[in-house]
């Protein structure tokens, strides 16, 4: 008999119900959760799952497309200035339309890396882990806003954070902050140590960025209310200058560190001193921040709240905070003392699914692989488009941010939508998807309803499935 | 009802078929025939045909359906042998005079049981047993050599076959409608949080709308006029498939029908407009997956049935004439003791139109229903 705790697992932890998760989760659901988080098995996931799209790809493709331009505005400027050539207005688009294909190609590319993902997700036999990929994705969220980051922003979850959920939380903080994406979007590749030599050189027309600095102590690490100041912040900006992105297509394309950007001497952040040094100061500093009881306690309590409840019981965040503590901050054994917690396990589902939760879990539920409008506008139409937050802060994580008028308006529209794409018998899908959650009421209207349509949108719309 | 491939051949229908109109002309010039449309209407939800096409003469309807019929009494659109058609069928009514518009009385599919989903997907399958990924009109379209149609997002079952049909949906998704509102209402009646979530959305939507006048909504008008220029610029699509909800009438019948024909009544004038020349080569069939029951229930509506009306219409149409044959409303003339009792099968009818208006032989047609034969009636002019 399968027990209402392997539906909790699957729903509130993963994506949803199908018969191989039911049959995985079974009789111990928490030990499904934590073998995902197993360095093998991650790797072995990921391994299955080949997504092509990758930073250096998407640097090099921009080196080439800022060269095209350059060339092309020089082509057109020739073709202007020789009026008696015929042929110049089309030599002129042909040229245009060479550096435009790239960027096309860029764009198409990093939406296909998102699409991979999300299908990858509906389907996959790990989704707890897929589930802790996208929270830190969010939690370390950039924006796909311009040319640079709407190639690269995709990159950063796929190389920062998916490689890095079973481990120390300081090896995903330093592979997130030395990442182009994070690099580009909070502008530290442009932040020049006064002192620097590069800085000196530059007399004072180039110098400190303080943006990347303040959001990993802000959002990333210690929180608002931890008690940092501005010095805090400034010294933590001085230490991590340097930290850029090799634009050169031919060579690295990729992380540099800038010896001539960075600042000298010694740092003092956040009541701990650094000795003077080159990256490792920057590395030094995130590895004790990522280890700090605030960072513990502010992210732990992000965990439970994603995962759990909007109001997070102390007592799931109190004992997180002591694994960090023990462990160091071995996010295996972190998310354990979530997992191991009874009140994560209560009965009534608490969260209000996000857009993206509800579109995959939908999916899941309904066999659907394809959508049309394709998964990101889909979700661009719920209100949740990947790498779109428009702030470092990320998407909300809780109901009143998702279930505005508005909003719950749309999500009726588009689930009536996608019930088109359903194939399946509605029962048996709302069935197979909640199990004994199913409402007795939920399954009359679902009866009831007047067409296979109809049903489907009843169900995708009740409460329990709205809810995990 | 429904009669093997044996009878058919053995029953000297298929001599009628080849002779009751000549169609080696036709034949020798296929494309005229291509351009002959066929739009389908599928009315999911299952329209009440005792409200629609109103047996006047029965002496005992009146005595069953007095609540329903008052209301609309003094303003019913006459048609022959005693029927009438619903005030809201305006466009429908004008068409009948002038010879464009015939309903049929007292149809089924040949599904007996009362599941709109199961119904509706074996009536878009057109076999006895449903299959999922053979549908009747594109096995039709596929014998004629043409493709088909539809105005949806996905292929309709019904357009499932062994060619590709086409769809076409506005990318703006359909604004969900009252009945659908309304059932959520109930879904959520134990859940205080769920429903004020939703009336906040539902108040928060008509204030929008009133703002903006006019939201465009691709409602069924808006879609059948879509569907006509679609038909006129495609050369080979040769049939399209329009569907439209709202017909589970379960209470309230009097009004949400006076609404829901008229509505159809008038997406079928849009799709005539859009259609232009074109309308007088069109036979739209309008069929609804089974009927409901003949008595009123306890919330002013009816409940699931079994026969029901179809509509057939177009320029290409014998109309004013309402065919089917009726089979009386007292208690023993019912379908277990409760439904109108089906007389011809839907796809009989439909067969009558693919054999008249697209030339399909005995042969094509029994590969398109293997399990009825086509009426003996003219139904195309």
């Amino acid at each position: 008999m399968l027990s209402s705790q392997a539906f909790i697992a699957a729903n509130r932890f993963g994506y949803g119900a199908d018969q191989t998760i039911l049959e995985q989760a079974g009789t111990e659901p928490k030990a499904w959760l934590l073998q995902q988080l197993d360095v093998a098995n991650i790797a072995k996931e990921l391994a299955s799952f080949d997504n092509a799209w990758s930073s250096k790809t998407a640097i090099k493709s921009m080196a080439i497309y800022r060269q095209k331009k350059k060339q092309d505005k020089v082509n057109a400027k020739k073709a202007s200035m020789q009026p008696s050539m015929q042929a110049a207005p089309d030599d002129e688009k042909m040229m245009m339309l060479n550096s435009d294909s790239i960027q096309k190609q860029m764009n198409k590319s990093a939406a296909k890396s998102i699409n991979l993902t999300i299908a990858h997700q509906i389907t996959t036999q790990n989704p707890f882990y897929w589930r802790l990929v996208d929270f830190f994705s969010n939690h370390f969220s950039v924006s796909a806003s311009g040319q640079i980051m709407r190639a690269l922003a995709p990159t950063l979850e796929n190389e920062g954070i998916a490689p890095n959920i079973s481990g120390y939380f300081s090896e995903m903080l330093v592979a997130v902050e030395s990442h182009p994406a994070m690099l580009i979007y909070l502008n530290n590749e442009q932040s020049v140590g006064p002192n620097s030599k590069f800085g000196q050189r530059a007399k004072g027309k180039k110098g400190l960025n303080e943006n990347l600095a303040r959001e990993i102590l802000e959002l990333h690490t210690l929180g608002v209310d931890a008690g940092y100041d501005q010095s805090d912040v400034t010294e933590l900006a001085r230490a991590i200058t340097g930290w850029g992105v090799d634009n050169n297509a031919k060579k690295n394309a990729g992380f540099t560190f800038r010896a001539g950007f960075h600042e000298p001497g010694k740092r003092r952040v956040f009541g701990r001193s650094y000795k003077s040094g080159g990256v490792e100061q920057g590395i030094a500093i995130l590895k004790d921040l990522a280890e700090d009881p605030k960072t513990a306690e502010h992210v732990s309590r992000k965990l439970v709240t994603h995962f759990v409840s909007d109001q997070a019981p102390q007592e799931i965040v109190d004992q997180m905070v002591s694994i960090w503590a023990s462990t160091k901050g071995y996010l295996p054994k972190v998310i354990e003392a979530m997992i191991l917690h009874p009140l994560s396990w209560s009965e009534t589902p608490e969260k209000f699914k996000t857009p993206r939760e509800f579109m995959i879990s939908t999916c899941k539920a309904c066999d659907i692989k394809r959508l049309r409008p394709d998964f990101i506008k889909s979700l661009t139409i719920l209100g949740q488009k990947p790498f779109a937050a428009g702030s470092p802060a990320g998407y909300k994580d809780t109901q009143e941010y998702w279930a505005g008028p508005r909003a719950m308006m749309g999500r009726i529209e588009w689930a009536e939508h996608a019930s088109k794409f359903a194939k399946l018998a509605p029962m048996e899908i709302a069935t197979g998807a909640l199990g004994p959650q199913l409402n007795k009421l939920t399954q009359l209207q679902i009866s009831r309803a007047e067409s296979k349509q109809q049903a489907v949108t009843l169900f995708l719309m009740s409460p329990e499935f709205q809810k995990r | 009802m429904s009669i093997g491939r044996r009878d058919f051949i053995k029953g000297g229908v298929a001599g009628w078929v080849l002779t009751q109109a000549p169609m080696a002309n036709a034949w020798a010039k296929a494309s005229s025939v291509k351009s002959k449309k066929i739009v389908w209407v599928m009315l999911r939800g299952a329209m009440d045909s005792l409200h629609s096409v109103l047996p006047l003469a029965d002496p005992n309807y009146m005595a069953i359906r007095k609540d329903f019929v008052e209301p609309i009494q003094n303003k019913l659109l006459p048609l022959q042998q005693g029927y009438a058609l619903h005030p809201s069928f305006k466009n429908c009514h004008q068409w009948y005079q002038s010879g464009q518009f015939l309903p049929v009385v007292a149809v089924a599919s040949g599904y007996r049981e009362r599941s709109h989903f199961d119904a509706q997907d074996q009536m878009e399958s057109g076999l006895n047993a449903t299959d999922y990924e053979n549908g009747w009109l594109a096995r039709a379209v596929n014998e004629l050599g043409g493709h088909g149609l539809a105005i949806s997002q996905t292929v309709p079952i019904a357009l499932r076959g062994k060619m590709d049909s086409q769809t076409w949906f506005p990318s703006h998704f359909t604004a969900s409608e009252d009945d659908l509102l309304g059932r959520l209402r109930k879904l959520y009646a134990n859940n205080q949080e769920f429903s004020e979530l939703l009336e906040s959305a539902i108040t928060s939507r008509d204030m929008l709308e009133m703002n903006e006048q006019k939201r465009k909504r691709p409602d069924f008008s808006y879609l059948a006029a879509q569907c006509g220029e679609l038909l006129n610029l495609d050369d080979s699509a040769s049939c399209a498939m329009l569907e439209l909800g709202g017909w589970d009438t379960h209470n309230n019948q009097v009004g949400r029908l006076n609404r829901q024909f008229k509505i159809l009544d008038e997406g079928l004038a849009q799709l005539k407009e859009s259609l232009g020349e074109a309308w007088k080569d069109t036979v739209v069939l309008v069929t609804t997956e089974f009927g409901r029951t003949v008595k009123i229930n306890g919330t002013k509506g009816t409940d699931h049935g079994t026969g029901s009306a179809m509509f057939i219409l177009g320029g290409a149409v014998k109309g004013k004439q309402v065919l089917g044959e009726w089979p009386g409303l007292s208690d023993s003339q019912l379908f277990e003791n409760r439904d109108l009792m089906p007389t011809t099968d839907v796809r009989s009818w439909k067969a009558s139109v693919l054999h008249q208006h697209w030339g399909l032989s005995a042969e094509q047609l029994l590969r398109v229903f293997p399990d009825v034969k086509p009426m003996l009636k003219t139904v195309v002019a």
